[in-house]
């Protein structure tokens, strides 16, 4: 682990901690623009660092702990989109981002159908998508990248109300929005190679959120383990209790550890870096849901309190499950890539 | 060394194994006598000793020796993508004794055990007793002092492969003052010495892979005690810290290489066109390969120096699990015709495809070597910061 990326996750923890909890997108947002913390991936010749997601994943991961309502995800995708556009397509709206004006990605499944001249679709579970000044989306089929303007004909932005109130969860509709309004990124071959590489970042992404908001929770659970007394002494004590805290902590360990491996897969371009990709989102955000469940039991009454955190951590590690691919298909993906194997 | 020497190091093992691996050798192990699974043991030891495979976590100097960390997960790796036999028989003399002596031995121990192991010596680990499992330190087998010698007489179990061992590092009481560990010491034993009988435990799964050792007045003499009377205790810690995260990094490999033979049994059984069971299949993959990234990564934390007290419990623990979770999802995909006993696979380690077998074969990983349970206590406790069990309990009828 380079010294670089343990410098990188001080500084994000520092900034998600000085933002209160939930970490506000107000509080966090301005700061992670000012730090660079978009540059981290973007590539060199674009002004960047040209880092690799084993870096990112960092700050995703500390988000995650913090329950930042930051779309850094989105946005880090967005420029991902940008800097791979072909010509010269991208290059303003990469400078807008750069200089903080948020372009919203859709964190969840979904794609936009080219109808006659007009762009249509709903795209749900869009972060932070009425302060944004874009869209990142893609047509059926990975067959065209679109940046949509926010102030494009035909665009209708609602809020619906998630559970999960931590992010600023958007849908998107696009009633046929006209080609003429809209900035095509790529198309073909090179639309099909960024819409994958989004993808699998985008879980990557999920993942680490997973990943820090799981550690964060065990590290409250176990805080209230140690203090509680019932019969006389510390929670803590109770064998039954110190296995369960054990057994997510050692889910978690597997899930970080996965989610690292996976981030050098993608990074080195390796062939099974989709894969391990997957994996890596459906364990982690199995054990952010897993750790969930059980801290609001180990916290007992006081987990039921709207006070106490501990339903934020839920909402989000529920939610997290659904994001970034739906897990039922990516399940269905890994097994299938092991039965070709099978021969 | 680069990440192309290594790259180069790896094509080489690889190389290697694909010429030497004995073919067949699974086939070739079903339901074999014992005798047999040895001889195949012992060529298979002597062709890795031979290339410098069977020993890179040796000291520079010895025959194969020297070998960073990086490199002897580059073998582990590939004996496991080659699915070569693990060498169960030689496990303790190469990993248990060799580094015990050298961390622990003086240099007349070393000179007199460590070029006996190269040629073959067979050596057995006698720690665990009928009544000290979990709890080691209990252990009341018992070592008197007799001027230079000592006399042993007790019990020992689960000791692998003691019916072919020509030495035994035991473990055994020379004093009952003090917390229980400050009286234990730690002596070689000839395995032909007068007084020794040993016993095969016949397991559930056909194999006797283990046995008893029973001590009736052995003489051990005195200069075959490492470390200081009643220190035993602390060189018994560097005999299970010897294969350092190793072992589970090539089983976590096997386990990944085992995957498609999930996948043949859905074919066989006709449910390969089944969503739910190719799912249930998704997500047991993505489980065995978080088992193996998180046994790469305690192996690269160890390398870098990093390790923390309760990380080798992490990983013990997940594999143990997920290896069970790999067996049930055998059953499952198995159904009836996986009872059909077809035989017992000598020394196919826990992932066969023979899944009645596989899923018991399992539990060896979830009791042997501190079970699941005191995993759990060690990363609660030790990782986590949660209080210790306290050590003085009364049972009501006792008191």
């Amino acid at each position: 682990m380079s010294e670089y990326r343990e410098e990188l996750r001080a500084s994000a923890r520092k900034v998600v901690e000085d933002a209160g909890t939930p970490a506000s997108e107000g509080a966090v947002w301005p700061v992670a623009v000012e730090l660079g913390w978009l540059l981290t991936t973007l590539p060199e010749a674009r002004g960047g660092l040209g880092l690799g997601w084993g870096d990112a994943v960092v700050l995703h991961e500390e988000l995650g702990r913090g329950l930042a309502g930051a779309p850094l995800l989105s946005a880090a995708l967005a420029a991902e989109a940008l800097a791979g556009a072909e010509n010269e397509a991208g290059a303003s709206w990469l400078e807008r981002l750069l200089a903080g004006e948020p372009i919203a990605v859709p964190l969840a499944d979904g794609a936009l159908a080219a109808e006659g001249d007009g762009l249509s679709g709903r795209l749900e579970a869009v972060p932070s998508a009425a302060g944004a000044c874009a869209l990142v989306a893609w047509t059926e089929g990975a067959e065209a990248l679109w940046l949509i303007p926010r102030d494009a004909p035909a665009v209708a932005i609602e809020t619906p109300p998630y559970w999960d109130e931590t992010r600023a969860w958007c849908a998107v509709e696009l009633r046929g929005v006209p080609r003429s309004a809209a900035v095509v990124l790529a198309r073909g071959e090179r639309a099909a190679r960024l819409v994958e590489a989004l993808t699998v970042r985008r879980a990557l992404g999920i993942a680490a959120d997973a990943v820090g908001g799981g550690a964060q929770l065990l590290e409250l659970t176990l805080e209230h383990l140690r203090t509680r007394r019932q019969f006389g002494r510390p929670l803590a004590l109770f064998q039954a209790l110190k296995h369960r805290v054990a057994d997510l902590a050692t889910e978690l360990a597997a899930a970080e550890a996965l989610l690292h491996e996976a981030a050098a897969a993608v990074d080195a371009g390796r062939a099974d870096a989709f894969r391990r990709a997957w994996e890596a989102k459906l364990v982690a955000t199995a054990a952010y849901a897993r750790c969930a469940e059980e801290a609001l039991q180990l916290h007992g009454g006081i987990g039921m309190a709207v006070e106490h955190p501990c339903h934020l951590f839920l909402k989000r590690a529920l939610l997290d499950v659904e994001l970034a691919g739906d897990p039922e298909s990516l399940a269905l993906a890994v097994g299938d890539a092991v039965l070709r194997e099978a021969g | 060394m680069t990440a192309e020497e290594l790259a180069s190091f790896r094509a080489e093992v690889r190389a290697w194994l694909e010429a030497n691996v004995p073919r067949g050798w699974r086939s070739a192990m079903t339901n074999a006598p014992q005798e047999a699974f040895v001889a195949l043991q012992r060529d298979w030891f002597h062709k890795l000793v031979g290339a410098g495979l069977a020993t890179p976590h040796w000291p520079a100097g010895w025959p194969g020796g020297g070998r960073s960390l990086a490199e002897q997960k580059v073998i582990f790796e590939e004996i496991a993508r080659a699915d070569a036999p693990r060498l169960i028989l030689y496990f303790v003399s190469l990993y248990h004794a060799a580094c015990t002596l050298f961390e622990c031995g003086t240099e007349e121990q070393r000179d007199r055990y460590l070029p006996g192991i190269l040629e073959g010596a067979v050596w057995c680990q006698g720690f665990s007793e009928p009544n000290a499992g979990s709890d080691l330190a209990s252990l009341r087998t018992r070592a008197e002092r007799r001027g230079d010698r000592y006399l042993v007489s007790g019990q020992k179990i689960w000791s692998t492969m003691a019916q072919y061992a020509d030495h035994c590092l035991l473990l055994a009481r020379t004093s009952s003052e003090g917390p229980p560990q400050a009286g234990l010491t730690y002596l070689l034993v000839d395995m032909k010495s007068p007084g020794i009988s040993v016993r095969p435990i016949h397991q559930i799964t056909g194999d006797d892979e283990f046995a008893e050792i029973f001590f009736d007045e052995v003489e051990v003499p005195v200069e075959n005690r490492v470390g200081e009377e009643g220190g035993g205790w602390a060189v018994a810690q560097a005999t299970l810290a010897s294969e350092r995260g190793l072992t589970l990094v090539e089983l976590s490999a096997r386990l990944a290489h085992a995957l498609p033979r999930l996948g043949r049994a859905l074919r066989e059984r006709g449910l390969a066109e089944d969503p739910g069971m190719r799912r249930d299949l998704g997500r047991l993959a993505a489980r065995v390969a978080a088992a193996r990234a998180l046994a790469d990564q305690y192996l690269e934390r160890r390398i870098a120096g990093r390790e923390r007290v309760g990380d080798a419990s992490l990983v013990k623990l997940h594999y143990a699990v997920v290896l069970r979770e790999f067996a049930r999802l055998g059953l499952r995909f198995g159904g009836l015709p996986a009872h059909r006993d077809r035989g017992f696979v000598r020394g196919a380690t826990q992932e066969t495809g023979h899944w009645v077998l596989d899923f018991m074969n399992s539990y060896n990983w979830s009791i042997a070597g501190g079970s699941n349970e005191i995993q759990r206590n060690i990363i609660a406790e030790r990782l986590l910061g949660m209080p210790r069990e306290p050590r003085t309990w009364r049972l009501e009828e006792e008191a």
